[in-house]
């Protein structure tokens, strides 16, 4: 407790009717209620730029309610806490709008602890923005044919003329024969489970902007049709992340992965997304 | 020039939202936060060379000194001393096209700190103009608390 000063939570409650600030409450007319479990129950009621606090054990009609116990509500007070820190950790509750009760800070000047240092502590700023920008993603002839297929419940991939190995989602040429594709091939749409990558970070989706949930699984499917490395990246659905079985090729010895299945989007626009994501074929 | 079948070519539209978190840092906070709340625009002077920088900065760029905590006050006037008229609209920009985004060497200063300058046409727009600060009715804890700058008249 020497950290606190030896402040209470009556000196806090008490002290609130000299760090009031009209301006900080201007527009505001509400009823906060604070139980603090081991020492009380207040309640303060902002209304017309003007406050009142009492001690009382009755905290109906309170528009929002904080629970915490003294250690919590002091060091918050002081600055020794932090609050959100304090209410993910479950020391202190807020019952009612959480953001009607980030108002009170903007009620009262600092409370200054007797032998605490008076000198305030500097306001640093931090800006939290979203930029968001619109993008245009030209698909050319060789994508574009492949999102069309997606659109009609089609897996399709492009040949290699030369070493007729299948791309998907298609290049123009093939990068190791240097030569460029020419033939197309239906392939899948179900397969079979090759490898996953289990993903805590989610960046956000370029074509949406939004971020999904995580963790999920990229996986890497071998859709029938295809051989070796040909496998097609997709996600699997979200619940089944700890229920596929990975597959293998190693050193000519194959390990057979779950077998998958597209779920389609009801809505298909001709994106990789008419694809929702890949299941277990049960 | 080539030509190829374009039937499948296509265009998706999209749409990126990057979320972001800026730290104006000791200096940056204390130079914003006096803007708003004294409406009192402050560098910091290098006590080697004399320099002073507005927007204020940690570090003397020549002599590498800290200058951290040399603040002075500065005029809210100052001189262009060079401009762009912005001719587009994008949503970042903080005024419709076309406006005057101008570096203004504030009296007192070394260096220029680039704002807005409105109440001129930005046809008559000429460097070395005298210019003052206006500022902000609300504040946004940035440097837009000088809402802008306008002619002395």
């Amino acid at each position: 407790m020497s950290q606190d000063y030896g402040v209470t939570p009556n000196d806090i409650f008490n002290s609130m009717k000299d760090r009031f600030r009209a301006e900080g409450a201007a527009g505001i007319s509400s009823v906060f209620g604070y139980d603090i479990t081991d020492a009380g129950r207040w309640k303060l009621t902002v209304k017309d730029g003007a406050m009142s606090i009492d001690k009382t054990d009755d905290l109906s009609g309170c528009d929002v309610k904080l629970i915490t116990d003294s250690a919590t509500y002091v060091g918050i007070n002081i600055g020794k806490i932090d609050g959100m820190q304090a209410l993910s950790a479950g020391k202190l509750k807020v019952e009612g709008d959480i953001n009607t009760f980030a108002l009170t800070s903007r009620f009262f000047v600092k409370f200054v602890a007797p032998g605490q240092d008076a000198a305030p502590e500097q306001e640093l700023l931090v800006l939290k923005k979203v930029i968001s920008v619109k993008q245009r993603f030209a698909t050319g002839p060789v994508m574009g044919k492949f999102l069309k297929g997606l659109k009609v419940q089609k897996i399709l991939a492009i040949k290699c003329p030369e070493c007729g190995r299948l791309q998907s989602p298609p290049r123009e040429a093939c990068a190791i024969c240097r030569v460029k594709n020419t033939d197309w091939v239906e392939i899948g749409p179900n397969g079979e489970m090759r490898m996953m990558e289990y993903c805590y970070y989610a960046s956000p989706d370029p074509l949406t902007g939004e971020t999904r949930e995580t963790p999920y699984g990229a996986i890497g499917i071998l859709l029938d049709g295809c051989r070796d490395e040909e496998v097609f990246w997709h996600l699997l659905r979200p619940d089944q992340l700890d229920q596929v079985k990975m597959g293998s090729v190693l050193n000519g010895k194959v390990t057979h992965g779950s077998r998958l299945r597209p779920v389609w989007a009801d809505n298909r626009t001709g994106g990789i997304s008419d694809i929702k994501y890949f299941e277990i074929d049960a | 020039m080539a030509t190829f079948d374009t039937s499948d070519c296509y265009v998706v539209e999209g749409k990126l939202a990057l979320p972001y978190t800026y730290f104006a840092g000791r200096v940056g906070s204390t130079f914003i936060t006096t803007l708003r709340d004294q409406r009192k625009i402050m560098g910091v002077k290098c006590n080697a060379c004399g320099k002073v920088f507005v927007p204020p900065r940690q570090t003397c760029e020549r002599c590498m000194e800290d200058i951290r905590n040399n603040w002075v006050a500065l005029s809210d006037t100052g001189e262009v001393v060079n401009f762009t008229v912005v001719r587009y609209d994008d949503k970042h920009l903080p005024r419709k096209a076309p406006f005057v985004l101008a570096m203004i060497k504030l009296d007192g200063a070394d260096t220029p700190m680039a704002h807005i300058v409105e109440g001129i046409d930005p046809e008559n727009m000429t460097e070395g103009l005298k210019v003052k600060a206006v500022f902000a009715d609300q504040t946004t804890n940035t440097i837009l608390d000088i809402d802008h700058f306008e002619p002395v008249k």
